[in-house]
């Protein structure tokens, strides 16, 4: 049964999204409220509408139909009553105060990191440029690549691409954090490096939603799970709850299958780490 | 038959001269026409349907008919508007309008051979298409249309040899007078196309040592490979 | 001055009649290029000689970095010194022709190099060899293969048969001058001509996936 989400004037309301694809339909007329300050965790399996519900919120994916709104003012509608300039201006000021994370990480090649997060500030944010490098290397220092900051993203792991992804968001003083699926992408040795700065920044207050896979993460710093299948919100509540005892037998299911694959013992992951550095003469 | 050398000593700063004006033609429809191919190949990406429709019109009028044709327009239609231009600068409004349809057709394909989260993640940060295209996707289109975009320079550098058809002084104009005053026609054709041959592989040797240096700064996966392969690359 | 319709299409009959030369003088230098191609790329293949190999590569090299307009000048002008008196069409058509087959050789080259070498293989351990061998399996692969590439040179051929009205050859392009020459208007007549080039060469370039379909190129 699809939960209704009413809209309760909150910090970022998405209302009433419909959004189909080719043909098919990837969101049915979902709603999401959040409020400020809080932590959600989207998971579903692939294909649920997930993803695309996430790009909805700052509009890089364009609605079919519904709205959403950031503290009131208007992100995207479909229709939308502004004209196409005002459209685009206001939509581009509201994307500088929220922040995305790309699951494919989405650094910029051809800059090397300080410059990543140095360039959005200037020519979004429009600072100069002795304010963008102090704040970048703040940034930096936040997730921990403040000794990367002259190298060149190319010589970064997976996990440190992600990192400077965050810091470049981060730079930009957001108010609200979209991550999609941040880990699916990284080595399994490389995932928790991410996830701690993750965490970091939700105990800061930061206002989140993560679209991820990984349970044990939504468990430890989520206030809220949402559950979707077939494009419809399934289930929501807060992650002991709904991860422990599902009421609806389709996240029961989901849950069943995640089980055998992504609660290994730690004792494997301590095997997996032996074996690298057997190798490592 | 036979060849007579001194040709090329008593004619050769002449043939020099056409040479230079080659130069300075191509050089000139390469100025205007790479930034006006910019606009074309933007254009085709544009919100408005109108503009979509006009750069693409002019992409496929420009690029389905004789450059010689093209030239000879513009030599007749640009007085009409109350240009009344020397031939070498209808010369290379031409070259440049003609070339401008090629170096479009190459920017896009650099433009869509950039990934596309490139252009979303600059989106996402606030960007305007614009600001998206210029800081973020367009540097990295670079050293993928380096190549082609030589290509059609070099295209560009024969097709000047069409612009003798309006009296463009250039240098097969040049060879065509030399041809009229000796009769000797071997001897003017072949200078002239050892000529052209030269250029060509010059800008073309210059341009492979320009790829290589471009590429060798964004050298994509190579290093991040090496790295991810190193169990001492330690992530905190 | 205003632009006057009426010599457009008061024009148009005459125009019509360059068009198909045109076509004519497009069709007869692909057809020649494309044979002269394909002997060619057989020849470089199959012969261990490296003098051939190297004269075919100066060949090449030549004819892509030498304006077209050269080339058909060094033909026309150059030949009758030799001794050999042929006509502007005949030498408008062997120019075109020396040009095209460069370009079709590296295609086919291209397309050639795509042919699995099992192919080859294959066919020897049937027992096919030589002529049978090119003739029934490689090249007709070989060409299924190039269609865009080729259809492009196509159209690149009938563009430069406007080069040739500068060695009298009376195509369109040429008929366009004789016209205006006589009722000053060269940019009516001129549009005309202008908007024909464009349908053929449109109408020819994407007819290459029409060309793929029937083939039924498939790829193994």
């Amino acid at each position: 049964m699809a939960v209704d989400t009413k809209p309760k004037g909150n910090f970022l309301e998405i209302i009433k999204i419909r959004k189909s694809f080719a043909g098919m339909t990837a969101l049915q007329d979902v709603s999401l409220s959040v409020p400020k300050g809080e932590v959600v965790c989207i998971i579903g399996p692939s294909g649920c509408g997930k993803s695309t519900l996430l790009r909805t919120a700052n509009w890089l994916t364009p609605a079919d139909a519904g709205e959403v709104r950031l503290n009131g003012k208007l992100v995207g509608a479909m229709p939308d009553p502004r004209s196409t300039s005002k459209q685009a201006r206001d939509l581009n000021a509201v994307r500088a105060r929220i922040g995305m994370v790309f699951q494919q990480f989405n650094v910029w090649p051809h800059m090397n990191v300080m410059e990543n997060v140095v360039c959005p500030q200037m020519v979004v944010g429009k600072r100069d440029r002795d304010i963008a490098e102090k704040k970048a290397l703040a940034a930096l220092a936040e997730v921990g690549l403040e000794d990367k900051k002259m190298d060149w993203p190319d010589n970064l792991s997976g996990g440190q691409k992600q990192r400077l992804a965050i810091a470049r968001v981060l730079a930009m003083d957001p108010v609200l954090m979209l991550l999609d699926e941040p880990t699916s992408a990284l080595d399994p040795e490389l995932v928790s490096g991410v996830l701690a700065v993750l965490k970091q920044l939700a105990e800061k207050g930061m206002t989140m939603i993560i679209v991820t896979h990984e349970l044990g993460f939504a468990r430890s710093v989520a206030d809220r799970v949402i559950f979707m299948e077939g494009g419809q919100i399934i289930e929501e509540g807060p992650p002991n709850l709904i991860l422990r005892s599902p009421s609806t037998k389709r996240l029961q299911c989901f849950l069943e299958k995640l089980n055998i694959t992504a609660f290994k013992p730690k004792s494997d992951v301590a095997n997996h780490r032996a074996i690298k550095s057997d190798l490592r003469i | 038959m036979s060849i007579d050398l001194s040709i090329f000593i008593n004619y050769g700063p002449q043939l020099f001269l056409g040479f230079l004006m080659t130069i300075k033609i191509v050089i000139s429809a390469i100025i205007l026409g790479i930034p006006f191919g910019l606009v074309l190949a933007l254009g085709q990406r544009s919100r408005l349907k109108l503009v979509r429709v006009l750069s693409a019109s002019f992409i496929e009028i420009f690029r389905n008919t004789p450059f010689i044709i093209q030239v000879f327009m513009f030599f007749y239609v640009l007085p009409f508007y109350g240009f009344h231009l020397p031939a070498a600068y209808v010369g290379i409004v031409a070259l440049a309008a003609f070339g401008s349809a090629y170096f479009a057709e190459v920017i896009r394909g650099g433009i869509n051979a950039v990934a596309k989260g490139q252009l979303e993640s600059a989106r996402a940060t606030g960007m305007s298409d614009w600001q998206a295209m210029r800081y973020v996707v367009l540097p990295q289109t670079l050293p993928i249309i380096l190549p082609a975009m030589t290509n059609q320079t070099l295209s560009l550098v024969k097709e000047s040899a069409v612009l003798s058809t309006i009296t463009v002084g250039e240098l097969t104009m040049a060879a065509v007078k030399v041809q009229g005053e000796t009769f000797r026609p071997f001897e003017a054709f072949i200078m002239i196309a050892m000529m052209y041959w030269a250029l060509n592989e010059t800008i073309a040797i210059f341009m492979r040592r320009v790829e290589r240096k471009v590429s060798n700064r964004s050298n994509s996966g190579l290093a991040s490979r090496t790295a991810l392969a190193d169990p001492a690359v330690k992530d905190r | 001055m205003k632009f006057d319709l009426s010599y457009t299409l008061d024009a148009l009959p005459r125009l019509l009649d360059g068009s198909l030369v045109t076509l004519k003088l497009a069709l007869l230098g692909f057809a020649f290029s494309v044979v002269l191609a394909t002997i060619v790329t057989v020849a470089r293949t199959v012969s261990k000689s490296r003098i051939f190999g190297t004269v075919v590569a100066v060949y090449i090299s030549f004819i892509r970095g030498t304006p077209i307009l050269i080339q058909i000048f060094l033909v026309y002008y150059v030949l009758p010194i030799i001794g050999l008196n042929i006509g502007p069409t005949t030498a408008g058509i062997l120019a075109l022709t020396l040009n095209s087959a460069a370009f079709v050789i590296e295609i086919l080259r291209g397309g050639l190099a795509s042919v699995a070498k099992g192919q080859f293989e294959a066919a020897r351990s049937l027992g096919l060899s030589g002529f049978a061998l090119w003739v029934k399996v490689i090249l007709p692969q070989t060409f299924m293969t190039s269609i865009p590439p080729l259809v492009n040179e196509f159209t690149q051929l009938l563009k430069a048969t406007a080069l040739l009205s500068t060695i009298t050859v009376v195509e369109l392009m040429r008929v366009s001058q004789q016209i205006y020459s006589n009722n000053y208007h060269p940019v009516e007549v001129l549009a005309g001509a202008f908007m024909m080039y464009f349908l053929m060469c449109f109408t020819v370039s994407r007819s290459a996936s029409w060309l793929e379909a029937k083939f039924e190129v498939k790829r193994a």
